[in-house]
C-alpha cells in the first residue's frame, strides 16, 4: 500500500470515528429517555461505561507488548506498549472524571472512596507511573527493560486493587435498570469509542516510531547479549 | 536442591555480613523510619492512631519508606566494583541470587519492623496486646510480597542515575492493594475482633505468590540486561 492509499485511509477512519461520536452524543442527548432519579447526569453512564471497558483492553495489550518486548527484545513491542499506555492513562483519567461528576450529583461530594472509584484512582496511578518514569530513564534499552517489567507487574497487579478495594464500604450503585432505548445507546456508545481507542494507540504508535528513528537513528534490533546461566544453555 | 539451598544461604549472610559490618543501611533506615513516625504523631496530633485502622496506616507509611531504602542499598552493593558481573560469572542460578537478595531485605525489613512498630505503638498509645500474634502474621506475609517487588525493582533500577526516587515512584502502586487490605484486615481484628482469616488474608497471600512467582521468572532477564 502507497503512502497516498494509506493517508487516505487514515483520514477516512478518523472522519468515521468522528461523525459516529457526533451521531451517538445526539442519540444520547436527544433520543434516549432522561432517567427519572438522576436526571441528565445519568447520561454520563453511556460514556462512563464503553471507556471503562476500552481502559481494561488498553491495559491488557500494554500486558502483551511488555511479555512480547522481554521474549523478543524489539523495540517495536516498547512502541506498542507505551502507545496503549498512553491511551489507558486518557481513558483512565476519563473514567475517573466522569465517576466524579457521577458521584457528585449521586452522593454530593466529588470524590468518596467508593470500591470503583478507589480501583479506578489506583490503576489511573499505577499506567500514570508508567509513562512518567519512562524520561528519567537515559539509556533506552534499560527503559524499555524497565517499563516491560512495570508493564507486566502493574497488570497482574489490577486483579488483586480490585479485590483489595472491595473491602472498602460500596455506596456505588451494582446494576442499572435500563429501558431498551437506554440499552441501545450504550451499546452504540461502544462502536466509536473501540473505533477511538484502535485510532488513538495507533496514531501515538506511529509518532513513537517516528520519534524512536529521529532520536536513535543508528539503533539496529540486536538482542542484548546475554550470559550463559550455570550449568545449562541460555 | 541442596546446592540451591547453600547458595542462598552463602549469597544471604554475605549481604547481611556487609550490613553489620558497615551498619549502614539498618542505622539510616529505622532513623528515617523514626523520624517519619515523629513527624506523623506531631502533625496528626495525640491520641489520633489510637485506632488499628490508623497505627497500621502510620506504620505502613514508615515500613514503605524504610524498605525502599532497604532494596536499594542491598543491591547498590552489587554495583560498586562490578561485583555484580563477579556474581553473575559465579556457577550460581540467577533465581538463588533473587531468592538470596530477597531473604536479605526481609531480614532488614523485619529489624526495622521491631524497632520502629514498639515506637510508633508508644507515641500513638495503640493497644497490641489485643492480638500481638495477628498484627505480625498480617504485617509478615505483607512485608514479603512487599520484599520481593522491593527487590525485583532495585535490580531493575539500581543502574540508572535515579535510582532511589525511581524505585519509590515504581513500588508504591504496586504495593497498594498489600497496604490497603492489611490495614483493613487489622483495623477489623483490633477494633471489631474480627478474625484475620477470609478473603484479606487470601488476598495478601495470592500477592505474595503472584509477585514471588513472577519476580523470581523475570529476575534472570533483569540481571543480565
Amino acid at each position: 500500500m502507497d503512502s497516498a492509499t494509506s493517508k487516505l485511509i487514515f483520514r477516512l477512519y478518523w472522519l468515521l470515528t468522528f461523525g459516529l461520536l457526533v451521531a451517538v452524543t445526539a442519540m444520547m442527548a436527544f433520543w434516549t429517555p432522561r432517567e427519572e432519579t438522576m436526571g441528565d447526569v445519568q447520561k454520563i453512564f453511556y460514556i462512563h461505561l464503553p471507556t471503562a471497558i476500552s481502559t481494561f483492553v488498553v491495559c491488557f495489550v500494554v500486558f502483551v507488548a511488555s511479555v512480547m518486548y522481554l521474549l523478543q527484545r524489539r523495540s517495536w513491542w516498547d512502541d506498542v506498549a507505551l502507545a496503549a499506555a498512553k491511551v489507558a492513562v486518557l481513558l483512565a483519567s476519563i473514567v475517573l472524571l466522569t465517576g466524579m461528576i457521577w458521584g457528585r450529583s449521586a452522593w454530593g461530594h466529588w470524590w468518596t472512596w467508593s470500591p470503583r472509584l478507589t480501583f479506578s484512582l489506583i490503576l489511573w496511578l499505577l499506567y500514570v507511573v508508567y509513562l512518567m518514569i519512562r524520561p528519567s530513564i537515559e539509556s533506552s534499552q534499560r527503559r524499555a527493560l524497565i517499563c516491560a517489567v512495570y508493564g507486566v507487574i502493574a497488570f497482574m497487579d489490577v486483579p488483586l486493587v480490585y479485590l483489595s478495594v472491595k473491602l472498602l464500604p460500596d455506596i456505588h450503585p451494582s446494576s442499572i435498570q435500563l429501558s431498551p432505548d437506554m440499552r441501545t445507546t450504550l451499546l452504540a456508545w461502544f462502536v466509536p469509542m473501540t473505533m477511538l481507542v484502535v485510532g488513538l494507540t495507533f496514531t501515538s504508535f506511529k509518532i513513537n516510531r517516528l520519534h524512536r528513528a529521529i532520536s536513535e537513528p543508528m539503533e539496529e534490533e540486536v538482542e542484548e547479549p546475554r550470559l550463559v546461566p550455570a550449568g545449562g544453555s541460555a | 536442591m541442596n546446592r540451591a539451598i547453600r547458595h542462598i544461604a552463602l549469597l544471604t549472610l554475605k549481604d547481611l555480613r556487609i550490613e553489620a559490618r558497615g551498619r549502614q543501611t539498618i542505622g539510616l533506615v529505622v532513623v528515617l523510619a523514626i523520624l517519619i513516625v515523629v513527624v506523623l504523631a506531631l502533625g496528626l496530633g495525640p491520641g489520633s492512631g489510637s485506632s488499628g485502622l490508623s497505627a497500621t496506616a502510620i506504620l505502613w507509611v514508615a515500613y514503605l519508606f524504610g524498605g525502599v531504602l532497604i532494596f536499594e542499598k542491598t543491591m547498590a552493593v552489587e554495583r560498586y566494583d562490578d561485583a555484580l558481573a563477579g556474581l553473575l560469572l559465579a556457577p550460581i542460578d540467577r533465581g538463588s541470587i533473587f531468592a538470596a537478595k530477597l531473604i536479605a531485605n526481609l531480614v532488614l525489613m523485619f529489624t526495622l519492623a521491631l524497632v520502629v512498630t514498639p515506637v510508633g505503638i508508644m507515641f500513638f498509645q495503640f493497644d497490641l496486646s489485643v492480638a500481638p500474634g495477628g498484627f505480625a502474621l498480617v504485617m509478615a506475609i505483607s512485608m514479603i510480597g512487599y520484599a520481593a517487588i522491593g527487590t525485583l525493582f532495585a535490580a531493575l533500577t539500581s543502574s540508572t542515575r535515579l535510582a532511589g526516587g525511581l524505585l519509590a515512584m515504581l513500588v508504591f502502586p504496586v504495593t497498594l492493594p498489600v497496604v490497603l487490605v492489611s490495614t483493613r484486615v487489622l483495623a477489623n481484628l483490633f477494633e471489631h475482633n474480627v478474625s484475620i482469616g477470609g478473603s484479606g488474608l487470601a488476598i495478601l497471600i495470592a500477592f505474595d505468590v503472584m509477585f514471588l512467582t513472577a519476580s523470581w521468572l523475570v529476575f534472570e532477564i533483569v540481571l543480565e540486561a
